[in-house]
């Protein structure tokens, strides 16, 4: 009888079909050096993603705070992110946005960098959040093949951005669990742990994640945030795309504004939040507190599961084979043709949304109306592209 | 170059250096990414190896310290303990006996959601019992492998099942019942199916069993006190208890995760049973965990690389453009076939599209738990093959692939019965 249970190193190497390769040894030390040439070559790659992205805090923005004021413990910490505050001269109401929520989807981000960059109040008050989850731009998703940074031209220089990961790193939250029992008791994959649009409404004393989403919530309560969105994309195969996922209490407004976007040419697709899917802003804002809460999403090609070459010219012009492939199988959720998405008509698919939610609120709540300009249409977006409303690099 | 033809290339560049030039697994892996990358015009690139490569750092954690953790319970006899108080319980009664192992051997996996961690916590117990009542390694090592294949799938964690829902956006609810049917009739199938010798050589007299199994067990240290009755037991209770405390309504353990709740089951084992020689244990659990790790990193550069030159795209649109009949062929094939990659990434490249377009064909929870049950038998995949790797080293077997053999039968019974699920959601 064979002795069970214990496989010396001869078995368990042969085990596995490599006993052949044991007759060539490297010299151990030859490897480590290999190890650490790689390192250090590598390395400075990876660290270039620990430098902060420039935003240039437009005319329009009267204070940047940080996200820890609402929080403290989160102070010094990677979760902690600016937060741009855009007051207008008139009082009105108050509205949220955030931004990289999920690092890896661009045009939300972008959106609300353009926001902070562009956009003027002359009613109520603009709160921006361009990177929510800060730790997220810290790094990529192995496995996806991203680009760590993209470049934009503008008028004045080349603007580069970092393209982060879908969670926080884990060098800032690890290990993850084998399951996430979310706020709510509900179970996810362990991977989710580190997913902030499913730590809402987030946990005081809770991991990083859960602690930028309590922040977020404090931030909403403590500012009687009128309206939040939280603008995302997601992959054309994903059944929510170009749609606005609205809070039972969100739904009328958002009717309104899906009306006024099939008029001006931008169709779009309302879904309520479900009610059994928890920890997302959409859900958890609008039960947690007293705000009209929404989320959109466009879609984004380099996220998807279908997509051919990954790349910086992926995510900023959005053409892809197999995902014009996809289409004309039927599978997608979306148009594909050979135009794609570029991301000029994701982040005008955003603000356009945006502003049509800042009409439709304002025409129903006069008082508590916010009144924004400065923000490129969506036509001005497809026309000219999004480098010519982001400031030039600072020289 | 073509997406398809790049594809075509690494799979060709990996299989040439395995068959051909004999390179380990890994680095042959390794040597495909790098040509793919090459080709596809990304130069050497180097970062997206390495960042490739942290694919899997915590399947390899939990690997390592899962080993050390069977180390411990072997060098401190409570191994042998627990196959000796199996024997003696149900030697006896193999009706009893096929499907209680099973079950036994499925209980981690049903806890973590990983069939690494059941293959080498409770089928390290139950292959010992089964091999010392006279049944082969070869079906014992395949029985435990397919108990490591149906406890991730079993509830009430199935990680699959929670990747496809994340990328489809259904919670993980109601997934209970589909979950036990999709499981439990083939683990008592298979239990009977491999054990069926049991019942021809059913034996009466079980002290001879007893002692070959006093045979098998490796020679103890007189300085080790051994752990016996009960405190055999204890360290399985620990890694079951520590899995579970942080999921109870009112937590008494914060989540530890796997690898640490395997390190400390490990240090307090050792500990316990005063074995002398802790550090060789331990050093001989990481030098039988390298060449699964060596595996584990090349395929994370492999498919970082694949992904990044269109490559993975490629594949699933292609099984996308079957039609409609087979679209079932390409979720009992592909699923499967690219648990070679990983079966977590089967269930999250694949199995999400393949949810999306069957999802007028019936009910989403049913044919979500079908498609887990496909990506499952990923880990009885070459190269990665976790399950089976694992569990040929638990039963001593030096050629895993000769045990994957004795697994096609229940893998394709697994895989007739899912596709049932499928046609009748």
């Amino acid at each position: 009888m064979p002795k069970y249970g214990h496989a010396d190193s001869a078995e368990g190497v042969t085990c596995v079909g490599t006993s052949p390769a044991m007759r060539w040894q490297p010299s151990g030390v030859v490897v480590l050096l290999l190890a650490l040439a790689v390192a250090g070559v590598t390395g400075r790659d990876f660290a270039a993603k620990w430098r902060p992205d420039d935003i240039y805090p437009g005319p329009g923005v009267t204070t940047v705070r940080r996200l820890s004021d609402y929080h403290p413990p989160l102070a010094g910490t990677a979760g902690d992110t600016d937060v741009y505050v855009l007051e207008g001269d008139r009082p009105g109401g108050t509205v949220l946005v955030l931004g990289g929520v999920h690092p890896d989807e661009f045009a939300g981000f972008l959106a609300a960098v353009l926001l902070v960059e562009r956009a003027q109040v002359e009613q109520g008050r603009l709160i921006v959040i361009p990177q929510a989850n800060a730790s997220g731009f810290t790094h990529n998703l192995p496995g996806e093949g991203h680009p760590a940074h993209i470049e934009i031209e503008t008028a004045g220089g080349t603007r580069r951005f970092r393209y982060g990961a879908r969670a926080t790193n884990p060098i800032h939250q690890w290990p993850d669990p084998d399951v996430y029992v979310q706020a709510s008791g509900q179970q996810l994959s362990g991977s989710e742990t580190r997913n902030l649009n499913r730590a809402f409404p987030g946990r005081p004393d809770g991991t990083l994640t859960e602690q930028i989403a309590y922040a977020v919530m404090e931030l909403i309560r403590q500012e009687n945030v009128d309206m939040g969105f939280d603008l995302h994309e997601a992959s054309p195969e994903y059944p929510v795309i170009n749609t606005i996922v609205a809070h039972p209490r969100m739904m009328d407004l958002a009717v309104l504004v899906v009306m006024d976007m099939e008029l001006a040419g931008i169709p779009i697709r309302l879904e309520q939040s479900p009610e059994q899917l928890r920890g997302l802003s959409h859900r958890e804002w609008g039960d947690f507190s007293g705000t009209l809460a929404a989320l959109f999403e466009t879609a984004n090609p380099a996220q998807g599961r279908l997509r051919g070459k990954t790349s910086a010219q992926l995510v900023l012009e959005g053409k892809d084979e197999q995902y014009e492939r996809a289409a004309r199988l039927g599978r997608l959720y979306v148009p594909f043709g050979p135009d794609g998405h570029p991301v000029e008509t994701r982040v005008g698919r955003h603000l356009a949304t945006l502003t049509a939610f800042f009409d439709a609120f304002g025409m129903m709540n006069p008082d508590r109306a916010v009144v924004v300009s400065g923000v490129p249409t969506f036509e001005e977006l497809a026309r000219h592209g999004v480098g010519a409303y982001l400031q030039p690099p600072a020289r | 170059m073509n997406e398809a033809i790049l594809f075509v290339v690494m799979v060709g560049t990996f299989i040439g250096l395995t068959a051909l030039a004999r390179l380990p697994i890994g680095l042959a892996l390794l040597a495909a990414a790098v040509a793919g990358a090459l080709l596809g015009g990304e130069g050497f690139a180097l970062r997206y190896l390495v960042e490739g490569t942290f694919l899997y750092l915590d399947a390899m954690l939990i690997i390592v310290t899962a080993m050390a953790f069977m180390a411990a319970m072997r060098s401190s006899g409570a191994l042998v303990e627990i196959a000796r108080q199996l024997v003696r319980t149900f030697g006896r009664r193999p009706v009893v006996l096929l499907p209680s192992l099973m079950v036994l051997a499925m209980l981690p996996g049903m806890l973590a959601g990983s069939s690494t961690a059941a293959v080498l916590t409770t089928g390290a117990l139950v292959a010992p019992v089964l091999m010392s009542l006279g049944l082969s390694k070869l079906r014992a090592g395949a029985l435990i492998a397919m108990a490591g294949v149906y406890g991730m799938v079993a509830p009430p964690v199935n990680v699959p099942v929670m990747l496809i829902g994340a990328g489809i956006d259904i919670p993980y609810v109601g997934f209970e019942l589909p979950l036990v049917a999709a499981s439990f009739p083939l683990a008592v199938a298979t239990a009977y199916w491999m054990g069926w010798p049991l019942f021809r050589r059913r034996k009466d007299d079980l002290s001879e069993v007893l002692a070959a199994l006093d045979e098998a067990s490796p020679p103890t240290d007189d300085r080790i006190r051994p752990l016996q009755g009960f405190w055999a037991w204890t360290p399985l209770v620990w890694v079951v208890l520590a899995m579970t405390a942080s999921r109870l309504p009112v937590p008494w353990l914060p989540d530890l995760g796997l690898p640490l709740i395997f390190a400390l089951g490990a240090v307090m084992t050792l500990l316990a049973s005063r074995v002398p020689n802790w550090a060789a244990e331990l050093r001989g659990a990481v030098r039988d965990a390298l060449p699964v790790l060596g595996i584990l990193v090349g395929v994370g550069a492999f498919i970082q690389v694949l992904t990044l030159t269109g490559g993975r795209g490629w594949v699933v649109v292609s099984l996308l453009s079957l039609p409609a009949a087979g679209l079932y062929l390409a979720a009992a094939t592909g699923v499967p076939l690219f648990g070679a990659i990983s079966a977590y990434g089967a269930a999250s490249v694949l199995g999400v599209p393949l949810v999306l377009a069957l999802l007028d064909a019936g009910d989403v929870i049913v044919i979500t738990a079908a498609m887990s049950l496909l990506a499952g038998l990923g880990d009885l995949m070459p190269p990665t093959a976790l399950a089976g790797i694992f569990a040929a080293q638990v039963v001593g077997e030096k050629k895993y692939t000769r045990m994957l053999a004795v697994c096609l039968g229940p893998a394709l019974l697994t895989v007739a019965y899912a596709m049932m699920l499928l046609l009748v959601s």
